[in-house]
């Protein structure tokens, strides 16, 4: 006992370091920014400047004008990924319980699969305009297919001594289903969640991008078409911290629900 | 009782047909404990896989009990797999009532009985841990006690404990022996080992080398209770031995030669 405290000691001052470091990081490349730009070294005009930034986000949370933007993308991307977890988990399950649907559909789902999603954007705009309904398209198009090979693979890669098992102590199809395939399945959705949530906000930017009246990816784009770097680059700073936010409580989720998994060396 | 009448199976392979087991029968009765010795590739876990209901039968039947093993897993048989079968996400104390909970019992109970049986596998207080943090011989005494809980009447083991260092092997033989002692479930045990099964059974089989055949059955009139590591210093162990041995040395020889063969 008396060790792995101070195991736990250790590891706590590392980290202590780490996070130091970290942010003395931050702050040097923050600060050799402003510096350099107020220097004329790097081009404000490109670039910006931190404090420039720093006053634009500032004023977009204060004035309010932020928030329904922030929204916009929220909506279109929990929209989307519950839609495109929902479908796949399903498709995946049909798929993996009637081997003759996956060999129908085999090469469709791959080709769809192998398609640049940006490529169908235009296509999801026509068809559903420029509104909620072409982003939360975009979003299903990616994560769909991420959690529907995830769900098949768990479904199919399970274990057959495991199945021995539970049929052997006299597990019926419902008890192999609950105890052993769904368990498993769910370990290699979890696994590729946080994945699709990365993916679920990449796909409402770009249907952002490409035609859209409100949305982060909007006020980026809107900035580009003005020649306003600040405004770009503020665009971008929220999304960085959108993002991180929610990889942030992702990871703390799947940490929770993988608490039975040994941990990697 | 277990009945293996006649039984043969073939597989289909790139290369052909394949025959596992041929013409196999023998019997197991209530309460007796049997081991079934070969070398490897004889065809033991298919023979096993069959009894088991777990694979289809290609010729022949198999009775349990008066009931033949036609389609699917028959009712009330244990099995303990060589490579542990445990659900990773499942607490050692889950796993050891999935068999109760399966069946629908009632929660107390069923925790109840599985705290129990921990216990009588000296786990007492792993209730909790994940089967990755138990080293190979607690899962085989997890796996042991999921097997026995619910109480089936037959009992079927495919070398359970080939994966464990001698020490721990040794210990868990002593402790099967004395678990079925109270139990007395009819076993059959796969073990490519003799001086196992020699120290385990009541009769010990001899299959030939694959496709499996009986090649001789022989009696092990050892008392009981025995202690496995010491009822091999007594001179009846080491005649038992050599006689069998003797038989099994040549299907050995011969699978070996075949495995080697380019």
């Amino acid at each position: 006992m008396k060790s792995s405290r101070a195991t736990r000691a250790r590891r706590g001052s590392e980290r202590l370091r780490l996070a130091a470091g970290r942010v003395l990081l931050l702050a040097a490349i923050v600060a050799a920014w402003e510096g350099g730009a107020r220097a004329g070294v790097i081009d404000p005009y490109f670039v910006s400047r931190p404090s420039k930034l720093a006053h634009t986000v500032a004023g977009w949370f204060a004035g309010g004008f932020i928030y329904p933007h922030i929204w916009a993308t929220v909506q279109e991307a929990v929209i989307g990924l519950a839609v495109g977890i929902l479908g796949g988990v399903l498709v995946g399950m049909l798929f993996a319980f009637f081997p003759f649907l996956s060999g129908l559909f085999h090469p469709l789902m791959v080709v769809f699969n192998a398609t640049p999603r940006i490529a169908l954007a235009p296509l999801f705009i026509v068809w559903l305009g420029i509104g909620l309904a072409s982003k939360v398209a975009m979003v299903v198009s990616l994560v769909f297919f991420i959690i529907f090979f995830s769900t098949y693979a768990g479904l199919r890669d399970v274990d057959v001594n495991l199945i021995n098992h539970v049929r052997v102590m006299g597990g019926t199809r419902r008890d192999l289903m609950r105890h052993v395939l769904l368990p498993s399945a769910l370990t290699w959705i979890f696994a590729s969640l946080r994945a699709c949530v990365g993916f679920a906000v990449i796909g409402a930017i770009i249907g952002e991008y490409l035609g859209a009246d409100r949305g982060i990816g909007w006020i980026v784009q809107y900035g580009e078409s003005m020649f306003d770097s600040n405004m770009v680059i503020s665009g971008l700073l929220v999304l960085m911290v959108f993002v991180a936010t929610l990889d942030g409580s992702l990871g703390w989720l799947e940490r929770r629900f993988s608490h039975w998994k040994q941990k990697p060396l | 009782m277990i009945v293996v009448d006649r039984v043969t199976r073939t597989f289909e392979t790139p290369a052909g047909e394949f025959t596992a087991v041929r013409d196999v029968s023998f019997r197991v009765a209530p309460g007796r404990f049997v081991s079934l010795v070969g070398p490897s590739g004889c065809g033991k876990t298919t023979l096993l896989g069959l009894i088991a209901g777990l694979i289809p039968l290609t010729e022949g039947r198999v009775l349990l009990g008066d009931r033949p093993v036609t389609d699917g897993v028959p009712p009330d048989i244990g099995y303990l797999f060589q490579r542990d079968a445990l659900l990773p996400w499942k607490t050692a104390l889950q796993n050891v009532a999935l068999p109760l909970t399966i069946r629908g019992r009632p929660t107390g109970e069923t925790r109840a009985r599985a705290t129990e049986w921990l216990r009588r596998v000296g786990l007492a207080g792993f209730e909790t841990y994940y089967p990755h943090q138990l080293s190979g011989g607690m899962r085989k005494r997890v796996s042991l006690a999921t097997t026995l809980i619910y109480g089936p009447p037959v009992l079927l083991m495919d070398e359970p404990f080939s994966a464990l260092d001698v020490q721990t092997r040794n210990l868990m033989e002593n402790e099967l022996l004395d678990l079925w002692a109270d139990t007395r479930n009819t076993v059959l045990f796969i073990t490519h080992d003799l001086e196992e099964a020699i120290a385990l059974s009541d009769e010990v089989i001899v299959l030939t080398a694959g496709p499996g055949r009986v090649k001789a059955s022989y009696p092990i009139p050892l008392p009981r209770p025995r202690n496995v590591v010491e009822i091999r210093f007594r001179e009846e162990f080491t005649r038992l031995y050599e006689q069998i041995w003797k038989d099994l040395r040549d299907e050995v020889q011969q699978s070996y030669a075949r495995s080697t063969r380019i």
